[in-house]
């Protein structure tokens, strides 16, 4: 598996000069595109983004539309750039300071790169889940309940109870709506109260989920959510994905492809350099894609 | 870990049946350790070696009393499966320490010898009893499994030891006639030899036995005294005086003899080495801890005598203030010991170690009482007269008093409740709840908050409330009910226990709530009568017996039977893996429920003897208002000795005041420094120039913060030595080192953890307040540990910025605190004063010779000991605090 993994990697890392150095073919097989706008009333619409890191061009001139309670997978070799776009929608990016943006991003229409975008209200409504499960060093109860406690959305405490807003009950379901979203309260509902650290892996990664959904967000962005984890917790996951594309949008990366194939409604794919080389119906993209090199990348053969 | 795997690993490594030779052996090594023991006393000057007769059999009998004390306790909870001691080893060597300590003061006692030949003669036996283990291993009487040779590096090492002993023993026995090469170097060939040639089992006994045997004999048979001396020739001077020599003999020897023994007992080979290497590493780690201990000891017994003149205690009084030191031992103890390696047996008796000193101090009190003697430790210590030497005789007594006071009650009580009911955690959480419990819980509410209520209508009204001429009678009528009430309700407790189905384990998780409801609605109403009882003045007797104290002790046996109890059906565990974890999990709660009901009743008790100031006695144990304890003249400011003022507290007060101020001063500013440098300042010239700067500021001479405070605060500060002054020049020492602390704890705080937050939509100061600081606080405390350490106990710059001081008073920081007006709104006289402090005395007394004697002197050392450790102390349980917070257990 691994090495099977590898070999599509070398095979990507070799191919870079071919599609990078002739503008030719590129242009052919974009010219054979299928419209990368799937939908009319796109959530996020993604326009000639660019990400680089100093120099160097991380993500090229790339649009996509990204459609509303759904699940977009986002496939390519490593280092193809496909994590940092994700950082990007919702401006994780920001956070390295060798890191600059240009393009547009809008979600529900408006511009997330704007002047005016208040960072806050972008990450409440684009959450994110990081390819290592990272549960803060606290109680799985404060773990859940730490974003809408900092966003002032639940009173506790000595003061909110002598004012007679203690928020403890609301606080209590939050925990519980948001456990039982991500498949966990179960596994978890009597150890509320101990350290999120004493949890396995795949529990972990599910903690760090619903953490993400008790802030109510719009779109999930995951980043290679299952990597870190064995098949089973693996499979929890999907399952778990696919039940929240009913409610959210979610955009997952991931290296995966039989995940992609099984998960997801539309797949991209990035090839090398930070390209966007096809982009369409998941089905498409693995039964009929339009580019060959897509489909030697899917199929594991790679030219 | 599964109880069948800790066995089968012991066994895999130590042979499991036990014969007469195990034992023989275990005792060895326990004598050996005993007999080490005996050595750094006589070492550090706690027990001299000439120590003989009745003061050696006194000394002998408290050691008994101790060792019994201190192993029967371990042995008790061991039986009770409190504590799990699985290693036989440890068994075996508790077993030898017992015998050991019976057979040396059985010794010391009838032949009537002194200490020197009492450390001799057990150093002989050592010798004697590894010689003759190896002989019975040579001859097949046991099963071993020796290697072909003990191996060159052992024959070195005997080498060299034979090496020193020929050359010391030439100057000892034969005043160094001989030459000095040939005899050393013989010696040194023949041990060698005799190590590496033979097999394994009598070269790494045989040598040992032979150098043991013969330390022994030049220890036991006085051929060198305390009045030898190494060095005979006038001009040279140092050398080595009989007393050390004969201590380091004895250390030297028992080292040697637990090294053999523990080898012999695991049956030479690969096993026999292992254990023997693991005693040397170990007793090596050890030895850095001796050398911390020696230097505490050495301090202690020479501060020691000046420190506690005038401290007598009782007995009783003594077994209660240890009551929560036996519960801190108690959970350290019960703490499992990890993997059954020989770590693990080694973690082991760390972990028994302090509730083996608990139950040795409290066997030690518990003998004064049975014998109906006091202790009397009699010393004597010169103070300063008008220049003068004098002589004081002074004396520190534990009598066999049955009285307890309240404060001594009331304090470990205090401290055990909270403890507990910390450790006991969520009430709600315990067992099925039974059908009325919301009606009793809110009638007990109701009934706790009208004697309450009733108890001050009473005091503000006086006997006749609202002009009605019940007063005293319903007072009266109301105590005797709750009291009454609170009797059956602690019974409903213990009753639900008794009356039920199933095992007891079954029953006590079955009728957790009544438990709960019974002990702490007691615990309720007895409260509210303690509150009503002194308003109206009354005191119910039933059968000339105090109703509200009797109902107390009533309750506080329910909530002990229930410990007790739950204990034992602790044992009694359930058939699944699952059901027996839960059901350890529920009784051990029970078990704190009820221990902190009973402390909780013993407060109360103490609340009522302290408010109606009767004495209480039960089964000739009495409470009283006063108690048996006088503190030492430490604690006092001054006492008239003559001109010497003798109390040192002004300075023990002035020393924790100027550490709390520094680190009030030096702990938010660095943290917050490291906060700034680490989250938000970009790394560049300027973070690089804040490292540079803070680690030149840490390696500053402290004379130099001295000479800068004098200079610089002195002048803005009303112009006078202070003890604000002292405060702001320590934070200012301090500061550096919080701050690099701080900085490295939160870089290596993980990145995960700000990526998380902030993907959350937290903010920056969000996320450092409530992710960042707290996985660093660990961190920060260590550096301020350190801190703490360094400043206490500087005395360069206390010269020059803190001043002399008012010796007869302590510096009052609390009660200085004045508001005014106008700015600066709070003033503190006493933060402006100078005071004293403990370095600077010590620096003044035994350097510069002013105020006060030696003695004096000494004393002082102790207490800054006291003082510093007791920081660390502090600090180190902090830090665990948090970083058990942080783990996940």
């Amino acid at each position: 598996m691994s090495n099977a993994i590898s070999e599509i990697e070398t095979a990507g890392t070799d191919e870079t000069g071919g599609l990078t150095t002739s503008g030719e073919r590129a242009e052919e097989i974009q010219s054979e595109w299928t419209d990368y706008r799937l939908s009319a009333d796109p959530k996020l619409s993604v326009e000639n983004l660019n990400v680089y890191y100093g120099d160097e061009r991380a993500i090229r001139d790339v649009s996509m539309d990204i459609p509303e309670n759904s699940v977009t997978a986002l496939i390519g070799p490593s280092g193809c750039g496909k994590s940092t776009f994700l950082r990007s929608l919702n401006r994780m990016n920001d956070r390295i300071s060798s890191a600059r943006v240009e393009g547009s991003v809008k979600l529900d229409g408006t511009e997330v790169y704007g002047p005016n975008t208040n960072l806050v209200e972008l990450r409440k409504r684009v959450g994110m889940v990081f390819q290592a499960p990272n549960p803060f060093p606290k109680p799985i109860r404060d773990n859940v309940a730490y974003g809408p406690r900092k966003h002032g959305e639940l009173n506790r405490g000595l003061v909110a109870r002598l004012l007679g807003r203690d928020d403890s009950e609301a606080e209590r379901e939050l925990v519980e709506r948001s456990l039982k979203q991500a498949a966990l309260f179960e596994e978890v509902k009597d150890r509320l109260d101990d350290n999120a650290l004493g949890l396995s892996g795949g529990q972990q990664q599910r903690l760090c989920i619903a953490r993400c959904l008790a802030v109510d967000p719009e779109v999930i962005l995951m980043d290679e959510p299952a990597s870190a984890l064995d098949p089973i917790a693996t499979a929890k996951i999907e399952d778990l994905i696919e039940e929240l594309a009913e409610e959210y949008t979610v955009v997952v990366v991931t290296h995966n492809m039989q995940q992609a194939a099984r998960i997801s409604d539309q797949t991209a794919v990035f090839l090398t350099g930070g390209e966007l080389v096809e982009y369409d119906d998941t089905e498409t993209i693995f039964e009929n894609p339009a580019s060959q090199r897509v489909e030697d990348y899917v199929t594991g053969k790679f030219g | 870990m599964s109880e069948a795997y800790v066995h089968d690993r012991e066994t895999a490594l130590v042979s499991d049946e036990l014969g007469a030779y195990d034992r023989a052996l275990d005792g060895a090594i326990a004598v050996a350790a005993l007999n080490f023991v005996l050595g750094l006393a006589t070492l550090v000057g706690a027990l001299g070696p000439e120590t003989s007769g009745v003061a050696l059999t006194d000394v002998m009998l408290a050691v008994s009393a101790a060792g019994v004390g201190g192993v029967g306790l371990v042995a008790a909870c061991a039986v009770l499966n409190v504590v799990e001691i699985p290693s036989r080893r440890i068994r075996g060597l508790g077993v030898g320490l017992v015998g050991g300590v019976i057979l040396l003061t059985v010794f010391s006692t009838v032949p009537g010898v002194d200490m020197q030949t009492l450390m001799g003669v057990v150093l002989l036996f050592d010798g004697l009893a590894v010689g003759f283990a190896g002989i019975a291993s040579r001859a097949g009487l046991v099963d071993t499994e020796p290697n072909a040779s003990a191996g060159a590096l052992a024959g070195l090492l005997f080498g060299a030891i034979g090496f020193v002993l020929g050359i010391a023993l030439n100057g000892i026995v034969f005043g160094g006639t001989l030459p000095v090469v040939v005899v050393g170097t013989g010696l040194a060939v023949m041990l060698a030899a005799a190590t590496v040639l033979p097999r394994e089992d009598l070269g790494s006994t045989l040598p040992v036995a032979l150098v043991v045997s013969l330390l022994g004999l030049v220890v036991a048979s006085s051929v060198v005294d305390p009045g030898w001396s190494s060095i005979p020739a006038e001009p040279m001077n140092g050398g080595l005086t009989g007393s050390v020599v004969v201590s380091l003999f004895v250390m030297l020897g028992s080292l040697l003899a637990g090294w053999a023994a523990a080898k012999s007992r695991a049956r030479y080979g690969a096993r026999g080495r292992q254990y023997g290497s693991f005693l040397v590493i170990y007793l090596n780690a050890a030895m850095t801890v001796v050398v911390m201990v020696s230097i505490v000891a050495f301090v202690t017994v020479r501060g020691l005598d000046y420190t506690v003149h005038g401290f007598t205690i009782g007995a009783l009084s003594g077994l209660v203030v240890l009551s929560p030191f036996l519960v801190a031992a108690l959970a350290y103890a019960r703490r499992p010991a990890g993997a059954a390696d020989w770590h693990g047996g080694v973690r082991e008796t760390v972990r028994v170690l302090p509730l083996a000193v608990v139950g040795a101090v409290a066997a030690l009190l518990v003998s004064l009482v049975v014998r109906g003697e006091p202790f009397v430790h009699q010393f004597t210590y010169t103070i300063m007269e008008n220049r003068q030497e004098r002589t004081l005789e002074t004396a520190l007594t534990v009598t066999p008093e049955l009285t307890v006071g309240t404060l001594v009650v009331a304090t470990p009580s205090v401290v055990l409740f909270a403890y507990f009911f910390r450790k006991y955690g969520s009430l709600a959480g315990v067992g099925r709840t039974f059908d009325r419990q919301p009606t009793v819980q809110r009638a007990l509410g109701g009934s706790v908050a009208a004697t309450v209520v009733l108890a001050v209508v009473l005091l503000l009204g006086g006997s006749q409330p609202f002009g009605l001429g019940l007063g005293g009678t319903l007072g009266f009528g109301a105590v005797v009910i709750t009291s009454a009430a609170a009797c059956v309700l602690s019974l409903v407790a213990v009753s639900g226990l008794l009356a039920g189905n199933g095992s007891r384990a079954r029953r006590a998780r079955h009728n957790a709530q009544f438990v709960k409801v019974g002990l702490f609605g007691a615990l309720g109403l007895l409260a509210g009568a303690v509150v009503l009882q002194p308003t109206t003045g009354t005191t119910p007797s039933i059968a000339g017996l105090d109703l509200l104290p009797a109902s107390a002790i009533l309750a506080t046996v329910a909530g002990l039977s229930v410990a007790a109890l739950a204990t034992m059906a602790r044992r009694a565990t359930g058939t699944s893996d699952a059901e027996q974890r839960l059901t350890r999990r529920l009784l051990a709660e029970e078990i704190r429920l009820g221990l902190a009901g009973a402390t909780g009743f013993v407060v109360l008790l103490a609340g009522h003897v302290a408010t109606t100031d009767a004495p209480f006695s039960v089964a000739g144990l009495t409470l009283s208002d006063g108690g048996t304890l006088s503190w030492p003249m430490v604690l006092f400011s001054s006492i008239p000795l003559g001109a010497e003022p003798g109390g040192i507290l002004p300075a023990v007060v002035g020393t924790v005041w100027i550490v709390v101020g520094a680190s009030l001063f030096a702990i938010p500013l660095g943290v917050g420094a490291a906060v700034f440098l680490t989250e938000y300042a970009e790394r560049g010239r300027f973070t690089a120039l804040v490292e540079i700067t803070t680690n030149a500021l840490w390696s500053t001479p402290s004379v130099v913060f001295g000479l800068f405070g004098a200079a610089f605060l002195l002048p803005r500060l009303g112009d006078t030595p202070s003890l604000m002054a002292a405060m702001i020049t320590l934070g200012f020492m301090l500061l550096p080192l919080v701050l690099i602390t701080a900085r490295e704890a939160i870089k290596s705080v993980p990145n995960e953890y700000r990526d998380a937050s902030a993907a959350l939509g937290v903010n920056k100061w969000e996320t450092v307040r409530s992710v960042v600081l707290p996985a660093a606080v660990p961190g920060v405390i260590t550096g301020v540990i350190l801190g703490v350490g360094r400043i206490a106990g500087e005395t360069a710059p206390l010269i020059l910025v803190l001043g002399v001081g008012d010796a007869g008073q302590p510096v009052d920081v609390l009660g200085g605190f004045r508001l005014m007006a106008s700015p600066p709104f709070v003033y503190n006289e006493a933060l402006l004063e100078a005071s004293k402090a403990l370095p600077k005395q010590v620096w003044a007394v035994i350097a510069a010779g002013v105020s006060g004697s030696p003695s004096k002197g000494w004393s002082t050392a102790l207490l800054l000991l006291t003082v510093v450790l007791s920081f660390y102390l502090i600090g180190i349980l902090t830090r665990r605090h948090f970083r058990r917070k942080l783990d996940y257990e």
